[in-house]
């Protein structure tokens, strides 16, 4: 009987020892029962690299990490996931536009010099340009307020599509404006130098208001000494005349400017430069976030954007923990009418069983979501099953005459196999869930292979230890206290 | 394990409570009748020319956006109709995306749930910003919401393939990776017959679902992938239990003609496969009542998966156990 005191006293340190540990760490909480945004991007192929490997992967995911960090989002979590996605999880974030618009840029800046004697057909394709980037800031403003946008000229809208060569066939006239922004870019690139400086030279960025305007926002660059000779011999070459000075992001125009005659000599030095291109402090924000973080290797796509509300997460948690509990609950009512002494037993060992799961998930940690939540209501009825054969494997030793101890010992040994084989079935598909699942899956076979595993334990060692250290008390040595006596073949212990 | 085998050896097993081998042909019957029901369903929502697949795929797999809103309003909910929602999607002008086309917003599905307390709606895959803007166009017909009680899901259709074909894999790893430990732990008869019962598991409870997705249009997401792949772990796990008791009967009482020990061994396991089914389904019924609509279908399917798999582990594998054995003599 001391080898059962023994385990007893381990069973209830280990009790005390999960409880105290789940009161100083709290359970980690999933984006669907804390609110938050979860956008999923895929990593795409391209040029050289027809194929994604582990090593642009990590290229890709260092320079997001330091996209995500410059948004600010508290406890942002940035995973791979599989070959060739990336998962951000930003918590209580409820609006992802910005973040999906820094994600999924390349954000290649370049710095390249005009080509000569394009200074006036440069000229007018910029005006062009801002006229039609005006335009569309002032319908997508009508749109937002609710109103119907202005109509447009349409005669001029058809003029400037001759002149560039369009057929203006696109659906509505949204879409002809962004074909001719489209249009307008690819010509002004044609009028480029190649890039005699990149992003890969930057230091730092930087953001600013104007001082002549602090609605207008510009982002300071500071570049390497590499790229401060760079940028010195750039600008020396194209001082004092029309030629302009162009900054291009992801092959599009976003700013150009002229250098001064007194640069002739020397070029711009010091390995500054900002770009003012009508930037509010938004846009500012997000283009200094890209330029920090570095161009991407490899173009990526957001392919999954998720958001949940606060409160939608909160009445989740509500509604999982009513189904865990009342389910519990009924459980618990089963076993003690259907097994009397050893069913009150099992009831102690399921809530150890549930105290321990939990301490696992804290220990982990795992991250709770709602179908982790549903595996570990699902481990339960699992753990449920190892007692239920047990106290059947026993009732039967009861009936054929053995004495309660000995019917408790040959109970337990023999439901060892099936126990261990049942066990062993569900978690061989819990792992291969889990090794080859994805996200909600992921949850669900990890909650469910913890449950299967622990729900081992209990049922052999907990369940075990309580009865046994029961049994050292004679008033609770009664076979009635089993099976009703009518189903004794004979009066023992 | 001496304790074992002398008290198994002495002990007679209790009169026989389900006389299994007289009633086999009943128990291939109706468990024949279903499987043939359940096939009928994937066939006919594959013939579907609205679903064209053995079942109606929900967004996880097909990609798109779902959008859910809590409204705040009490008496009024009533009064909103998804028709003028519909409308105003179709009428509304998106802010484009660079360098994407600009998704059709034709034939957007609105639903109302809880009687009109949420608003959901089915739309081509969206950008994040252009989500924001339906949620905004929608607003004033369907508004106030309640801040923080709202969900967008967008997915796209690349994720939707690989989503099923992970889940394929995991199946297919699963089923093998189970076969092996049988075929260890018993013999290759027995992991056949587990492997039988789990197909007819799985395929009842697919078939319940095929049968839904054409009549009430219910879809199946990525939880009904997991709830299949619980099930198949179940299914064994309560086969293999009556397939140890089978054993250990033909071990103890080998003088006795195996329909014989196959029965006592099911009487034998009656009340526990019977309780134990029971106890996983009351969490599983409170799942259903307290879990809320993203529960709601899984928790069906996974009871489904478990009165269906006490059957099969009561009735079909082991009546199918006895005409294997006859057949091999």
């Amino acid at each position: 009987m001391a080898r059962y005191q023994g385990w007893f006293a381990l069973v209830l340190a280990l009790a005390i020892a999960a409880g105290m540990f789940l009161v100083r760490t709290p359970l980690e909480l999933g984006l669907d029962l804390r609110g938050g945004s979860q956008l999923t991007v895929e990593v795409k192929p391209a040029g050289e690299i027809t194929r994604v490997g582990s090593d642009e992967m990590e290229a890709v995911k260092a320079v997001l990490d330091r996209r995500v960090n410059g948004l600010g989002v508290a406890e942002s979590i940035l995973q791979t996931v599989g070959e060739s996605q990336l998962v951000l999880q930003l918590p209580g974030e409820q609006d992802p536009t910005a973040a999906a618009r820094v994600l999924g840029d390349t954000a290649l800046l370049e710095f390249r010099a005009q080509k000569p004697d394009t200074e006036a057909e440069f000229r007018s394709l910029r005006q062009v340009r801002s006229q039609v980037e005006a335009i569309l800031r002032l319908r997508a403003d009508q749109i937002r307020r609710g109103e119907t946008p202005a109509p447009l000229d349409l005669d001029q809208l058809k003029s400037t599509q001759e002149t560039l060569g369009l057929e203006g066939q696109a659906s509505s006239q949204e879409e002809q404006l962004r074909e001719l922004l489209k249009k307008v870019d690819a010509d002004l690139l044609t009028m480029l130098e190649p890039a005699s400086l990149t992003g890969k030279q930057l230091v730092t960025a930087g953001r600013q208001p104007l001082q002549n305007n602090p609605n207008s926002w510009e982002v300071t660059l500071n570049f390497d000494v590499e790229g401060a000779e760079a940028f010195a011999d750039l600008t020396k070459s194209i001082a004092g005349t029309d030629r302009l000075l162009a900054i291009t992001l992801d092959d599009q125009l976003i700013s150009a400017a002229s250098v001064g005659q007194q640069f002739k000599s020397a070029g711009i030095s010091g390995g500054a430069a900002t770009i003012s291109g009508n930037f509010s402090a938004e846009t500012a924000r997000e283009l200094e976030v890209k330029l920090r973080g570095g161009s991407l290797p490899l173009p990526v796509e957001v392919i999954e954007v998720r958001t949940i509300g606060p409160t939608l997460g909160a009445e989740n948690i509500r509604r999982s923990l009513v189904a865990a509990l009342s389910g519990l609950a009924l459980v618990a009512m089963f076993m003690v009418v259907a097994y009397r002494l050893p069913g009150a037993v099992a009831v102690m060992a399921l809530s150890l069983y549930a105290l321990f799961n939990l301490a696992v998930y804290a220990l982990i940690p795992v991250t709770l979501t709602l179908p982790g939540i549903a595996g570990f209501i699902l481990s339960i009825g699992m753990a449920v099953d190892a007692n239920v054969l047990i106290f059947e494997r026993i009732k039967d030793e009861l009936r054929r005459g053995n004495t309660l101890i000995r019917s408790i010992d040959t109970g337990f040994s023999e439901a060892f196999s099936s126990i261990v084989d049942g066990h062993l079935t569900t978690l061989i598909s819990c792992a291969a869930l889990f090794f080859l699942g994805t996200g909600l899956v992921k949850g669900f076979a990890a909650t469910l292979g913890i449950g299967v595993l622990l729900s081992l334990f209990t049922a052999l060692t907990c369940t075990r230890t309580l009865l046994r250290f029961l049994m050292g008390y004679a008033g609770l040595r009664r076979a009635s206290n089993f099976l009703p006596n009518r189903q004794l073949s004979s009066p023992t212990a | 394990m001496t304790e074992a085998s002398s008290s198994a050896t002495a002990g007679e097993v209790r009169s026989l409570r389900w006389s299994l081998s007289s009633m086999r042909r009943k128990v291939w019957l109706i468990s024949g009748l279903v499987v043939l029901i359940s096939l009928l369903g994937l066939l006919l929502s594959w013939l579907d020319p609205a679903i064209r697949a053995p079942l109606r795929p929900g967004l996880d797999f097909t990609g798109g956006t779902q959008i859910q809103l809590e409204r705040r309003c009490d008496d009024s909910c009533y009064e909103l109709k998804a028709i003028v929602v519909s409308d105003v999607i179709r009428a509304m002008e998106l802010p484009q995306q660079e360098g994407q086309p600009l998704p059709n917003l034709g034939a957007p599905r609105v639903q109302l749930l809880d009687g009109g307390q949420s608003l959901l709606l089915r739309l081509p895959t969206l950008s994040a910003a252009q989500g924001q803007a339906v949620i905004q166009a929608v607003e004033p017909v369907a508004g106030p919401f309640l801040s923080g009680g709202q969900s967008v899901d967008t997915i796209g259709p690349s994720l939707g393939k690989q989503l099923l074909r992970s889940s394929l894999i995991s199946l297919l790893v699963a089923f093998s990776g189970i076969a092996a430990y049988i075929s260890f732990r018993y013999d290759r008869r027995y992991a056949f017959l587990a492997l039988v019962a789990l197909a007819h598991d799985v395929a009842i409870v697919c078939g319940v679902f095929a049968w839904l997705g054409v009549v009430v249009h219910l879809e199946v997401d990525s939880l009904f992938a997991v709830s299949l792949l619980t099930i198949a772990g179940y299914s064994v796990n309560d086969t293999v239990v009556v397939f140890d008791r089978i054993r250990e009967r033909s071990k103890d009482a080998a003088d006795l003609p195996l329909p014989l020990q196959v029965d006592q061994a099911v009487s034998a396991t009656l009340t526990r496969t019977l309780y134990t089914s029971g106890t996983t389904l009351l969490p599983l019924l409170a799942l259903v009542i307290f879990g809320g609509a993203t529960l709601y279908w899984f928790a069906i399917a996974l009871a489904l998966g478990v009165v269906v798999g006490s059957w099969s582990s009561i009735a079909l594998a082991p009546s199918l156990l006895t005409l294997w054995y006859r057949s091999g003599d």
